[in-house]
């Protein structure tokens, strides 16, 4: 009885598997081999292994120096996660309880993850626009500044400005998920806890977030991989420019493609940014399932 | 017996429809596709079609028409994936990509065939052939750059004669800069095939450039090292350091005219197709025309861009492709489509007789092509590999360099040992 049955869900499980092989895998390993060729679109004619040359030259590229495109991709992974994690977290704590309208403010608070996110990479980019934006004529108005800041042409601001934009876009992730698991915690624990006289800080920090630590650790790991792996916002809002001050492992990985057509070299940066992935995972989660971070 | 009724009803009616559409497919469908996307041209080229597929009724066309900035990504995914294409628009710099991966057609029995081959522009058989010297498109249409110039605020600024040279250009603009008014004088172009503006200003500081490859003098060498591609640099600059907004370094297309219909800079380098924007939205008493200034050479140097059409290699009504583009290229088309456009026509016959092309502004365009003791057709090495990646590579260096954060002399040797 127990044959029939296992064989059954064996059987039932190989379309699942031939999608994820077609889908996933065998695109990969096309990735990972022409990582290592000169796949070059204006000369298909010539392709062959030409070893780490693909890896070489990015690294050796004197107009997008590449230690900088690495500290800009750490840059934007760290100060928009951290950002979209708190703020998407006050948002939730404070949604948590039930109030007047609370169902349309949840609408509008979502409405961003809605979007393209090229859509609202042009219109963060008009936003800070160095001669007609909003954000200089309000800053203007408030009296901060005098003269209009060049926030895309200026390689001190534009890093910000983007991950400004990026960090927007974020936020209802974090909200959404949060509050889903906030709401799983039981009422019980935080009543016993006021008895016991703990203030909200307390509650928060010895009993929130422990409850809800795997969806924390969850989504972090999660956003974390969608955040170096999107470009699109800053290719909509500078293209990586000006002078590679906001050019990512992302947007440099579409550049090759886009600009010279370059497949090799696309893939090689594709690899990189794979390979770093896969250890920041394996350590992250080695990390979070230490005793000290648990219940 | 029910079931039985139910199912040959069913039969009938499927027998019914593919009888239909088999007689409907008598037509034959040409898939076409633009690239250089815009809402008023896409309905030009529509009326065109449907204009033709009066004339031709066992014909359908279909126009393919994606964003203007992705365009060119669709069409180069859609011929390499052989998807269904009969006529495709191509740019220049496109083309050597497509007949390397041989997608394109050799047009040249077609051509030879063509009665409207023969009021052709020498320029339009020549761009047609640059690649193995193989007519793989025909250019439709040319972008060439003028001097666009504000005449109501250079008329309130005091200023009434044009400036012919770079210098006195520089002179104007510096004058006219006004930081804390937001008044600048020239429209930078920072971004996004900059390369084209700063070689027209740097290139005119020598009279010795070759005019197969504007980044090589007569004697076979690089320009960079030349000392007098040096002062051009430095005037270059200039230009941004003193008569233009920091902002511009970001620049692109869309900016810089914008910052020409607001004010912001009265002097703006682009190419005729922006006529017709100028027309409706300043007017046409507020802006004029003039050919690009000289340089300290006594001579400007200039290239023209190109959009053609042309037939994919894998097309399955080759014949019936052409006939279009045929007409679509033939004098009273080619100019109707430009003169609501603005590029420059390919038949040497519209700008003798027709009165649009004929006008003052276009006048400058024709000062242009018939002097080339000062205004010299040069060509970029398209050809070369090198050339794919040109623009993003320049772009990123002169970014760099306007920004301070690498000097000339690195930048110089940098792009020499890019084209050795």
């Amino acid at each position: 009885m127990r044959n029939k049955n296992s064989k059954f869900f064996l059987i039932m499980l190989i379309p699942t598997f031939i999608s994820v092989i077609l889908l996933t895998y065998i695109p990969i390993s096309k990735g990972l081999i022409m990582a290592f060729q000169n796949y070059n679109l204006y000369d298909l004619s010539n392709i062959h292994f030409i070893g780490f040359k693909n890896f070489q030259e990015v690294f050796s590229d004197t107009s997008f120096n590449f230690l900088q495109i690495l500290l800009n991709t750490f840059l934007w992974v760290i100060g928009s996660l951290f950002f979209q994690f708190v703020l998407g977290f006050v948002l939730a704590l404070l949604m948590t309880k039930p109030f007047k309208g609370r169902g349309l403010y949840s609408g509008l608070v979502f409405y961003p993850w809605a979007l393209s996110a090229f859509a609202i990479g042009l219109i963060w980019a008009w936003m800070f626009n160095g001669q007609f934006g909003i954000i200089n004529d309000i800053l203007k108005k408030i009296g901060l500044i005098h003269q209009n800041i060049g926030f895309l042409s200026d390689p001190k601001y534009a890093l910000l400005s983007v991950i400004i934009a990026n960090i927007w876009c974020g936020i209802p992730f974090f909200a959404i998920m949060l509050l889903a698991a906030l709401q799983s915690v039981p009422s019980e624990i935080y009543e016993a806890a006021e008895i016991d006289g703990a203030g909200y800080f307390k509650r928060l920090f010895h009993i929130t977030i422990p409850y809800i630590k795997p969806t924390i650790i969850n989504t972090t790991l999660l956003r974390t991989i969608w955040i170096m792996n999107s470009p699109e916002i800053i290719y909509a809002m500078t293209s990586g420019g000006p002078a590679n001050s906001t050019n990512i492992l992302a947007t440099q990985m579409i550049s090759k493609i886009y600009n010279f057509y370059d497949y090799g070299q696309s893939s090689a940066i594709g690899v990189m940014i794979m390979g770093i992935l896969i250890v920041y995972t394996i350590i992250y989660l080695k990390i979070t399932s230490l005793k000290e971070f648990s219940l | 017996m029910k079931k039985l009724m139910i199912v040959t009803v069913l039969i009938s009616i499927f027998l019914l429809f593919s009888v239909a559409s088999f007689s409907a497919s008598e037509k034959i469908i040409l898939n076409f596709i633009e690239v250089q996307t815009s809402p008023d041209r896409t309905e030009l080229i529509k009326k065109i079609i449907s204009d033709y597929e009066e004339l031709h009724p066992n014909i359908q066309i279909n126009l393919i028409s994606p964003p203007y900035e992705q365009a060119e990504q669709k069409a180069t995914m859609m011929l390499n994936s052989n998807q269904p294409l009969d006529i495709i628009e191509v740019k220049d710099l496109q083309l050597k990509q497509f007949v390397s991966s041989k997608k394109l057609l050799n047009l040249e029995s077609y051509l030879k065939s063509w009665s409207g081959a023969k009021t052709l522009l020498p320029f339009t058989l020549e761009s047609a052939r640059v690649i193995d010297n193989t007519a793989y498109y025909i250019p439709e249409l040319f972008y060439l750059k003028g001097l666009f110039y504000r005449k109501d605020i250079l008329e309130k600024v005091g200023v009434n004669d044009i400036p012919k040279t770079y210098t006195e250009l520089f002179d104007v603009c510096k004058e006219i800069t006004d930081p804390s008014n937001n008044q600048y004088g020239f429209a930078f172009r920072g971004k996004a095939w900059e390369y084209v503006y700063s070689d027209y200003i740097i290139s005119t500081f020598l009279d010795d450039i070759d005019v197969n490859n504007i980044y090589k003098k007569t004697n076979g060498e690089l320009v960079f090292k030349d000392p007098r591609y040096l002062e051009g640099l430095k005037l270059y600059l200039r230009f941004y350091h003193e008569t233009a907004p920091k902002d511009s370094i970001n620049w692109g297309s869309n900016e810089i005219v914008n910052g020409f219909i607001s004010g912001t800079v009265p002097f703006l380098f682009q190419d005729p197709d922006n006529v017709v924007v100028f027309n409706k939205m300043l007017g046409e008493d507020k802006y004029g025309a003039a050919p690009l200034p000289v340089g300290p050479s006594g001579k400007a140097y200039f290239g023209i861009n190109v959009a053609g059409l042309s037939i994919p290699s894998y097309s399955e009504h080759k014949k019936e492709a052409w006939e279009f583009i045929a007409y679509f290229l033939s004098p009273e088309i080619n100019s109707y489509f430009l003169k609501n456009y603005g590029a420059l026509p390919i038949h040497s016959v519209t700008y003798e007789t027709d009165p649009f092309f004929s006008t003052k502004v276009y006048q400058s365009w024709m000062y242009m092509m018939n002097h080339p003791e000062t205004h010299v057709l040069v060509k970029y090495p398209m050809d070369s590999l090198k050339y794919v990646g040109w623009a993003k590579v320049h772009e990123a260096d002169m970014q760099s360099l306007l920004l301070g954060k690498v000097t000339i002399e690195e930048v110089l040797n940098k792009w020499t040992e890019y084209w050795q």
